[in-house]
């Protein structure tokens, strides 16, 4: 695995609405350092986090009461659509503006698209309603991991590992035993699992109140390059599943920058939606699951990064959904890389000097 | 041809319970064997009935079998191919008849081809066997859902679930009446037998006729794969070991398409290199393109992981992979040499 180039075509979550107010905020997307905060409007702004004077950051100047940034290394200000209006040393507007992200904020994330603006389209992003749906109650949060997000996608995509990695919460034998099925649709890769007439992993068995055997299933949906839903339904062995307990876990692989990622995340149920600590409980589970992925992953990760033209990987059935994913995300990058390059040949006798000029 | 059942399979034939059950793992015949006669018994099938070689000596009985049965038939041309034993069975059901019956498939490898457009009455045909993947187990209550030429094991399965006086039925389908081999020794069954044509019926009608899980009922169903994995699918609330299915061709999604055995060697350029090889059967791609001297990643050598996805040039692809998807493989442009092969007989490799 060689990518270490991402995506920039396609939706990010880039925050959680409640991350993101009138202090600016600063994240990497992409390898972009991404400024993001709120218009007086409450209308929730992304822009390059580098003055185009000379690269200082945004998030590092201030936002006045009716919504203008300034940079505070020379004072160049910007309005809410990233036009600068002035700077403090001369009367003159200097001819700048910030390169400002499409974003969708909706159901309480924030989702951006750090690629062509053109082709910025809202209508790829997954149904994510569950997460305000009054019959839903969810956790969210984001942990930061030191691993390209590919190894998160591969993780997310073989739930196998649940069974070695997570053995005292939501994993045990029968996951690793029962094979997947793997569907393709576009660039979306799906999988499920069924698992009928097996132990409840302990996670499962506190959270819903039950007793084995269970019925158990795991549908995933990839949305590439960056969005994970996981659909869980667990119920009494031989009820339907209709009765049962639905949680939902959502996950944004961001790329931040090098190999590190935003692993954000969401842990929805169905049930008992009043009980606080029900929620507490799944919250720290959750955690304490995806701490476990996190030293699994980081781990990984030196060995990746120290073996980069290492001997080519040795892969097993329940690889498919992952190695489906992989290709997925490589060949959107490629398709990606073609178009830039046919753009730049295009474009190629008009590139300013100061784009070439090296500082 | 593979088979499988959920449960492992109970080798004890039915109606013969006390009876010691000769082995023959290990002793299968292999010789020739004689067409004693050739018919045709649908469109694009043909029953070859199989006899005793006498040579120059005293002819020695071919083996019994019993149903579910086949044998290899080795071609002349070096092709292998299986085919199931369907002969009539005595009452202690064993056979010593040896018939099988054989469609002509244009999109082959062309073994059904050769033996319909070159096998006659009084030729010797050179034959392994008989080999039984798929015994039909003891039960009160036997549902069997045959698919065109898939119906072959299943004709001697029904002839011994109504000797042992089990309750059974039979849901046989086909793309014509016409193209559906058999049906006069069915008649014979009456009501138990559906034959449902698909021109007439449309897709087989397996809610129907497989009804709610039956944990006295045991499932044969043998046929295209399609047919299997929605035989499968439909069974899979079943009780475990209720299904059991024989493919004529191993899943789709994995391994040979029509049986390792069954194989021609092919031809491959190497453009980038300039070389061309010939790949025998028995050889992967990878492996002949290693010995040639030309590097090229690999790893899981079983077509899942995608290192040795190599580009084609030319050529038409025979994917045997599990990795690539449906539109990855129409492109005809991308393969994995681990495991798949040339369907027109002849590769370009980017390699």
């Amino acid at each position: 695995m060689t990518l270490t180039q991402y995506v920039r075509n396609g939706w990010y979550l880039g925050a959680w609405s409640d991350e993101i107010g009138r202090t600016l905020t600063q994240r990497w997307i992409t390898d972009i350092p991404v400024c993001f905060y709120r218009l007086p409007d409450q209308t929730v702004t992304a822009v390059e986090d580098r003055c185009p004077h000379r690269k200082y950051p945004l998030s590092l100047g201030h936002l006045n009461d009716e919504g203008t940034l300034q940079c505070d290394y020379h004072g160049y200000r910007f309005d809410g659509q990233g036009v600068c209006v002035g700077v403090a040393e001369q009367a003159d507007r200097p001819k700048a503006a910030l390169r400002r992200f499409p974003l969708v904020e909706r159901d309480g994330a924030i989702w951006i698209w750090p690629g062509d603006p053109d082709l910025a389209d809202e209508s790829l992003l997954p149904d994510t309603s569950w997460l305000t749906d009054p019959g839903w109650t969810h956790v969210h949060g984001v942990v930061p991991l030191k691993a390209r997000h590919m190894l998160l996608l591969e993780n997310l995509l073989d739930l196998t590992h649940e069974t070695f990695l997570h053995p005292t919460t939501i994993g045990n034998a029968a996951v690793a035993a029962t094979p997947i099925d793997v569907t393709v649709d576009g660039d979306r890769v799906s999988f499920s699992r069924h698992m009928i007439g097996i132990e409840a992993p302990p996670f499962y068995e506190k959270s819903c109140g039950l007793t084995s055997p269970v019925d158990r299933w795991q549908d995933g949906d990839f949305y590439p390059p960056g969005i994970f839903i996981l659909n869980i339904r667990v119920a009494a062995t031989g009820t339907e599943e209709p009765e049962g307990f639905h949680m939902k876990v959502l996950y944004g692989l961001t790329p931040a920058r090098g190999n590190e990622t935003h692993d954000f995340y969401a842990l929805g149920r169905d049930y008992l939606i009043d009980d606080q600590e029900l929620t507490k409980f799944q919250h720290e589970q959750q955690l304490a699951v995806m701490q476990e992925d996190v030293y699994a992953l980081e781990a990984q990760e030196v060995m990746y990064a120290t073996d980069p033209g290492g001997k080519a990987e040795s892969s097993i059935k329940s690889d498919l959904a992952a190695l489906r994913g992989r290709r997925a995300v490589a060949k959107m990058l490629a398709r990606e890389q073609r178009e830039q390059h046919e753009q730049s040949e295009q474009q190629g006798a008009r590139i300013p000097r100061s784009r070439t000029a090296s500082v | 041809m593979t088979s499988r059942s959920a449960a492992a399979p109970d080798t004890r034939p039915l109606g013969t319970a006390e009876a010691p059950v000769p082995t023959r793992r290990g002793a299968e015949f292999e010789g020739t064997a004689t067409v004693r006669s050739r018919q045709t018994v649908a469109d694009g099938v043909v029953s070859l009935e199989l006899a005793p070689s006498t040579g120059d000596g005293e002819a020695e009985p071919l083996p019994l079998w019993q149903p579910g049965a086949h044998i290899d038939v080795v071609l002349p041309t070096g092709v292998t191919r299986q085919y199931s034993l369907c002969g009539p069975i005595d009452a202690a059901g064993h056979s010593t008849r040896w018939r099988i019956a054989v469609l002509r498939e244009p999109h082959g490898r062309g073994g059904s081809q050769w033996i319909h457009d070159h096998v006659q009455e009084g030729d010797e045909l050179r034959v392994r066997g008989p080999r039984n993947n798929f015994p039909l187990r003891p039960a009160a209550r036997y549902l069997f859902v045959g698919g065109g030429i898939g119906i072959t094991p299943l004709l001697p399965m029904i002839a011994e679930a109504e000797a042992a006086g089990a309750e059974w039925s039979l849901l046989y389908g086909g793309r014509t009446h016409g193209s559906m081999a058999f049906l006069p020794e069915l008649a014979g069954y009456g009501e138990r037998v559906s034959v449902r044509p698909q021109d007439q019926y449309g897709l087989l009608d397996l809610a129907g006729f497989l009804g709610d899980p039956d944990p006295s009922a045991l499932v044969y169903c043998c046929g295209p794969a399609p047919l299997i994995d929605a035989v499968e699918a439909y069974c899979a609330t079943w009780p475990s070991g209720s299904l059991n299915v024989e493919r004529f061709a191993a899943a789709a999604s994995a391994g040979p398409a029509d049986g390792a055995a069954a194989e021609q060697p092919i031809e491959v350029e190497l453009r980038a290199s300039g070389m061309t090889l010939t790949v025998p059967p028995e050889l992967s791609v990878l492996k002949a393109v290693e010995e040639a001297g030309v590097p090229v990643l690999s790893s899981c050598e079983e077509g899942i992981c995608g290192s040795c996805e190599t580009p084609v040039l030319d050529g038409e692809v025979d994917h045997r992979d599990s990795l690539l998807t449906e539109d990855e493989r129409a492109a005809n442009d991308t393969m994995l040499i681990c495991v798949s092969r040339a369907r027109g007989g002849r590769l370009v490799l980017d390699l």
